[in-house]
């Protein structure tokens, strides 16, 4: 699909294909999951959680399959969207500006592309905490497999774990801020994969310009 | 044990020598440690290998296997040049003052005066005390004495002197402590290196720790020697327990709480075993078994019944002379009225035992088809060996064979064994009886432990399945054959048909009765003279100081006598006070002789009757009621005067302990002499031209090979237990497999290197005789050794595994049995195999 | 696990009080474990087996004397071998008893997440309530002795329960009852202590062990079992006895700082995103998005 197909009548342009959706969604819930139990296990307080979400010993069998499964998703996002990503000279720009983007000055904002500095800090963010998980959590999944002598590896995972997580959680807080309470219109762009072009122009005037020069150029 | 296993928490020094106890003796092992503990007891381990013993000793020496008697003479010798001697004990409670027959010969080229090189026995007529009165400061004209000369020249005497030349002064040459010094002088620190291969400097270390007791002649520090069948179990054993007697005996540590020779026996009932006529060549309680020569009773008796000999001035309680009423009394027991006055007691319906029936002998003759068949309880024959294979080949040509086992066993299976072809198999003609006996904890009765305890106890299971008691199973058998008797008569029914059996259920005799019946019992109303204490006839009998020769009184073992009385049964006593805090338990089950835990322990207390140590206070001489008294039972005549000088050794014709043996009382010698094993890396030192004990039993069937270094075998081999296994049983038990699952051979490092062996990996051990295979130990604990000068590995090998059992049945092990590699040979005192320190050769296999 | 009717004073994974603190006045318990009188019999090991009813498990022969290389989950007492040489060339053949040190300072019960797996009684004993254990392993990482063993099947953890069963009830733990050299010893911890400190004396008076002492090591708060040890100053040489054991320092910097740092940056970032809300708002109004909302569907 070209760019130039993604502008749909009624001035909406189509943001992620099912397929980013889907993806976006299974890493979704599966972070959700993983955090739930992640958190019943950080603190004695948060216990009560496995307890609702079937016990203890559930929630420890299937919180490394679920963190495959998150980890699967990050990685498919990585194939999707690394290339995206790459970090560029309006990030720069825009990372200087930042205070303006967090006081809704959008207007001050430097012409963020599909992804803003922001979102691509996400994707890195969860890309590296998600490989940072992944290597602890082998670890932490199998501890009776690492023999003693190897014992710091079970030191270094229980405290890289948890700190990752945290990390990931920050992320996923902003994330989830930024969706639901701050940018209206977000939230139905990883439902129905559309957002409004006042949407696209308002938050990624970059994208929005560079996919309307698309739709105005003649077809091949 | 001439002590007990509590005693030896009274001890200031121990000797652990030819025993592990740590390894099979755990429980009893607590006291050593207690001694270590409570009173800062060192404890000296030597041994072939660093052990579990000696993973907690003060001082631990590496020995060749077959070293002993040279450690412990080279340990004499140091103690009488260092004068670290119980000099008053010595004189007075030894034979030490005695003076020997002119013409003994002592061993210097091998061989004591006597030997008949034809016949390859001694003549042991100038074993023997010299005839004579005091020669105390005649030494130097002691070779005038006519008297003296009279007497030897006689032809041999057939009993020990009434009247014994002696010398209080301990110089004359020929007086018993001359000839020891001499004897062991030769035992220099350099000799014991040469022939052990413990360097001098290690040796003189053991050898003054050990005699510090006796330093500057204080008599208050008591130590013990303990040991097992690693001193036993050699052509030469019972001189081994001899030289450590003497050694005992020279340091004044015997009859002394803390004190004695202590055998660790190796199974919980092998004492009981022994005490009721376990071996061929006696009846119980050591009586003398009759032989064809024995044509009636009174010969009989007046053969094993010894007088007493002694010098004129002291006396000998010489309790053996008691010998006839034990005798009548067991003859009573076993045939009740059929036992006349008129009929010699019965002593006739006793079988005369007219050759050697001991264990090695009994398969010699099975190999040799002399001996048709055999019941095997409670014991693998197979597998004990010595020469398994040989064993094998005897059962293969025996009739039959019936075995009361808990588990299928190797000597049940004897066909399966390894390298027995499916072709071989169906030639063996052998039928096989498999009885399921009871298992230990499934019956009752006594064990009688190494203290000499008969400790009573109950059934803690049901049998399983079909099984039977033992006794039930002989008594069956007995039945049937008491049956066919009645009805076939036969040569000789009278021994069968008039035996005592009146238990109340004949085929299943309960051990209760049987104990009471050994204790015996009284025909008549009788008093003891000396306390006034009544008996009514039919009484139970309350010790063996009421047994009688007239016939009135029945008795199964003297020994045991007081175990069973009309109080009850002694041994189920579980009273463990001990106000005395010297271990003494003085209720707790019972310990023969007399409930007496220390024997000889009139020895503790010095000539005047009062106690060495006076914080270890055993017995004593109490002047007011002229009596001996103690916390233990005096084992003295309770009426005797210090100042009658009755030696404190009432079991022997001296009355004192003997540091020589005067006849024939071990074939070997008068004094040990270290002998080589049957297979030795080298000559003998002490005399090149006599190796071996001259006098050691070998065999000579095709299965008896003995090798030599010239034939490849030159690493010496012992064989030995662990705690984790019980003989060949636990390798049924899961858990005990689980703890060692697999047969195992320890071997040094070194050696390990030479021959490119690592832990773990499958090795062969072979002798002539047979190979063995198992898994390679490699371990610091065996050092190599230098043995006149050559360098010696020595490895070890448990005896556990056989090609029946958990790990044998899954085919994780080699199915080998350990004594395939052990030769038949034998002590000729105690007919013991050498299972130590025979020769064998090691390869990767 | 135990049946045990036993206050408890410390529960993993616990939110809130706990129910038997400072409740009742009891002794500490403490087992003595005296290396010096070891004879490595195994007794104990065998006790522990019989006593719980643990199963039967495969070994394979490795060049030792010890049952197996290290406790299972299913195999609580291990006496440990090792060959040593003193620096004066005599061998020493060192026989350790190991299993759970009952730690005053629980590395496993700190790195717990589970509510009540892991519980230390006020007599001082550590306890595993498998029933409430969720297989997480955490307890492995915590623990500086290498105790903790999981069921791969049931992913569950054992140890050694210190029979805290028995101990209830008045009665030693199984162990100690079954040890024939007296080279075991159980009591209150005061007792066990000076019990430990006048063997350790003796053996430097009266033996050749100059550095002879206790082992009850002050970084895990000391242990509810301690050793007498020839050589003290060097506890490696039994098996790897840690010389300075305490709780990893991940697992404390994870309980501890981390726990604080994340739980203050969570809540933190919650309530600073609300009131960013509060302050901002959204970026847009909801109506400004509305009046170009579309009527047809899309790709």
């Amino acid at each position: 699909m070209s760019q130039a197909e993604q502008i749909i009548p009624h001035g909406h342009v189509l943001r992620y294909t099912l397929r980013e959706r889907l993806t976006h969604w299974v890493a979704g819930f599966s972070y959700v999951y993983l955090l739930l139990t992640g958190l019943a296990f950080w603190s004695p307080w948060c216990f009560w959680i496995a307890v609702i979400l079937g016990g203890g010993q559930v929630s420890r069998m299937l919180h490394p399959w679920a963190g495959l499964i998150f980890v699967g998703a990050v990685l498919y996002m990585y194939g999707m969207w690394a290339g995206q990503m790459r970090y560029t000279d309006i990030d720069k720009a825009w990372w200087k500006a930042v205070r303006y983007y967090s006081t809704n000055q959008d207007d001050k904002m430097p012409p963020a592309g599909r992804y803003n500095a922001g979102q691509k800090f996400l994707f890195w963010g969860f890309f590296w905490g998600g490989i940072l998980l992944l290597l602890s959590g082998v670890v932490l999944w199998f501890p009776e497999y690492i023999s003693w002598n190897l014992r710091f590896l079970r030191y270094l995972a229980i405290i890289v774990h948890p700190a990752a997580a945290l990390f990931t959680i920050g992320l996923f807080m902003i994330h989830l801020y930024m969706g639901l309470f701050a940018e209206r219109g977000a939230f139905g762009s990883v439902i129905r994969g559309d957002v409004s072009m006042a949407f696209a122009k308002r938050y990624h005037p970059g994208w929005y310009q560079e996919i309307t020069r698309q739709a105005a150029a003649p077809r091949k | 044990m001439t002590n007990g296993w509590v005693d030896i928490k009274n001890t200031d020094m121990m000797l652990i020598m030819g025993g592990n106890p740590a390894e099979n003796h755990p429980c009893g092992f607590k006291w050593a440690v207690e001694a270590k503990r409570t009173r800062n007891a060192k404890m000296i381990v030597v041994d072939p290998r660093f052990t579990r013993t000696a993973s907690v000793a003060d001082l631990f020496c590496q020995l060749r296997a077959g070293g002993d008697i040279a450690f412990l003479g080279g340990i004499i010798n140091y103690a009488i040049e260092n004068n670290r001697i119980a000099k008053d004990y010595l004189l007075n409670y030894t034979n030490a003052a005695f003076v020997v027959k002119d013409g003994f010969k002592l061993p210097e080229d091998g061989l004591y005066s006597g030997f008949d090189p034809a016949t390859q026995t001694y003549d042991k007529s100038t074993w023997n005390y010299e005839e004579g009165g005091d020669l105390s400061g005649k030494a130097s004209a002691a070779k005038a004495d006519p008297q003296t000369k009279a007497t030897s020249g006689k032809p041999a005497a057939p009993h020990l002197p009434e009247n014994a030349a002696y010398d209080l002064n301990l110089e004359h040459p020929r007086c018993v402590f001359q000839l020891l010094r001499k004897q062991y002088s030769r035992y220099t620190p350099e000799m014991v290196e040469r022939i052990t291969g413990v360097p001098k400097e290690q040796f003189l270390k053991v050898a003054d720790l050990f005699t510090s007791i006796r330093k500057d002649g204080d008599m208050q520090k008591v130590g013990t020697i303990i040991y097992a069948v690693g001193w036993t179990q050699h052509s030469s054993g019972t001189q081994t327990i001899r030289t450590a007697a003497m050694l005992q005996l020279l340091l004044g540590n015997i009859g002394r709480a803390g004190g004695g020779v202590n055998a660790l026996r190796g199974h919980s009932n092998i004492q009981g075993a022994t005490d009721m006529a376990g071996i061929f060549d006696n009846l119980p309680g050591y009586l003398k078994v009759p032989v064809p020569a024995d044509t009636d009773f009174k010969t009989y008796i007046e053969r094993i019944t010894p007088k007493p000999s002694k010098p004129r001035v002291w006396e000998s309680f010489n309790y053996w002379s008691n010998t006839p009423k034990f005798a009548v009394s067991l003859l009573k027991a076993m045939y009740g009225d059929a036992a006349t006055k008129q009929n010699d007691w019965a002593f006739h319906y006793l079988p005369k035992v007219d050759r050697n029936y001991s264990w090695t002998y009994l398969w010699d003759n099975m190999y040799n088809g002399i001996v048709k068949g055999i019941f095997a309880f409670g014991m693998n024959g197979v597998a004990i060996g010595p020469d398994s294979k040989k064993n094998i080949d005897a059962l293969k040509n025996a009739d039959w064979l019936v075995v009361g086992e808990i588990y299928p066993d190797e000597t049940s299976e004897f066909w399966r064994s390894p390298g027995i072809s499916t072709d071989e198999m169906k030639k063996i003609q052998t039928t096989v009886y498999r009885l399921p006996c009871a298992g230990f904890a499934e019956k009752d009765g006594t064990f009688t432990n190494s203290a000499r305890w008969l400790q009573w106890k109950n059934a803690a299971l049901p049998m399983p399945g079909n099984s039977r008691l033992d006794q039930a199973i002989v008594a069956e058998i007995f039945l049937k054959v008491r049956d066919l008797y009645k009805k076939e008569g036969g040569k000789f029914p009278d021994p069968i048909l008039k035996l005592t059996w009146g238990y109340t259920d004949p085929s299943n005799p309960s051990l209760a009765e049987v104990l009471k019946e050994i204790n015996g019992k009284t025909f008549a109303d009788s008093e003891d003279p000396a306390t006034k204490a009544q008996l009514k006839a039919g009484q139970q009998l309350p010790g063996f100081s009421w047994l009688k020769d007239d016939g009135s009184t029945t008795c199964g073992n003297w020994i045991y006598c007081g175990a069973f009385t009309e109080a009850g049964n002694m041994t189920a006593r579980r009273d463990n006070s001990d106000p005395s805090g010297l271990g003494i338990h003085q209720n707790w089950a019972f310990s023969w002789p007399a409930n007496r835990r220390v024997m000889y322990n009139r020895a503790s207390c010095n000539l005047e009757g009062k106690p060495w140590d006076a914080s270890r206070r055993q017995v004593w001489w109490n002047e007011a009621t002229e009596k001996w008294v103690g916390n233990d039972i005096p084992d003295f005549k309770a009426d005797s005067k210090p100042k009658d000088h009755m030696g404190p050794f009432i079991m022997n014709a001296e009355g004192v302990g003997r540091l020589f043996v005067p006849l024939g009382a071990v074939a070997d010698g008068p004094f040990p002499e270290h002998y080589e094993p049957t297979e030795t890396p080298i000559e003998n030192p002490l005399h090149p031209a006599q190796t071996h004990n001259p006098i050691a039993m070998r065999f000579k069937t095709p299965d008896d090979k003995y090798g030599t270094p010239k034939d490849g075998y030159d690493i010496i081999c012992t064989t030995y237990r662990l705690t984790e296994h019980y003989h060949y049983w636990t390798k049924n038990n899961p858990m005990n497999v689980q703890l060692v699952p697999e047969p195992f051979v320890e071997m040094p490092e070194e050696l390990a290197q030479e021959k490119g062996i690592r832990g773990g990996d499958t090795v062969i051990v072979s002798s002539i005789r047979g190979t063995y295979k198992a898994k390679a130990m490699v371990t610091k604990r065996i050092k190599p050794m230098t043995i006149d000068g050559k360098k010696t590995y020595q490895i070890g090998i448990p005896i556990h595994w056989g090609y029946r059992g958990i790990a044998e049945d899954e085919g994780k092990t080699a199915k080998t049995l350990a004594n395939n590699l052990s030769p038949a040979v034998i002590d000729p005192n105690a007919y013991t195999p050498e299972f130590k320190g025979f020769l064998v050769k090691v390869e990767k296999a | 696990m135990s049946q045990a009717t036993l206050r408890v004073q410390k529960i993993s994974g616990h939110a809130g009080g706990v129910p038997g603190k400072d409740t009742q006045r009891e002794y500490t318990v403490s087992k003595l474990i005296d290396t010096t009188t070891c004879i490595g019999c195994k007794a104990c090991e065998v006790a522990c087996m019989e006593w719980n009813d643990l199963p039967f498990g495969q070994t394979v022969f490795d060049n030792t004397y010890q049952t197996m290389p290290e406790t299972r989950w299913n195999y609580w007492n291990l006496i440990l071998f090792n060959e040593h040489e003193r620096e004066d060339g005599a061998l020493m053949w060192l026989m350790r008893k190991n299993q759970c040190m009952h730690c005053a300072d629980p590395g496993c019960l700190a790195a717990c997440p589970a509510d009540g797996a892991i519980v230390q009684y006020t007599n001082g004993i550590v306890d595993f309530q498998q029933a409430n254990c969720i297989g997480c392993g955490y307890c492995i990482t915590g623990c500086p002795f290498d105790i903790p063993k999981m069921n791969p099947e049931t992913h569950r953890v054992f140890k050694c329960t210190l029979c805290a069963d028995r101990v209830s009830e008045g009665l030693e733990p199984a162990c100690i009852k079954s040890c024939p050299t007296g080279c075991l010893h159980f009591g209150s911890k005061d007792d066990m202590k000076e019990l430990a400190e006048a063997r350790a004396k003796q053996l430097r008076d009266h033996s050749n062990f100059p550095h002879a002492g206790v082992y009850d090591p002050p970084g895990v708060g000391g242990t509810g079992v301690i050793y007498v040890l020839h050589d003290a100053s060097n506890p490696e040489i039994y098996g790897g006895l840690p010389k300075n054991p305490h709780v990893p320092w991940s697992v404390k910097l994870w309980k501890g700082p981390l726990k604080w740092l994340g739980n203050v940056a969570m809540i933190g970032g919650l309530i600073g995103l609300f009131v960013h809300y509060l302050r901002y708002g959204p970026k847009a109004r909801e109506e400004e998005d509305l009046a170009s909302r579309p009527e047809g569907g899309r790709t």
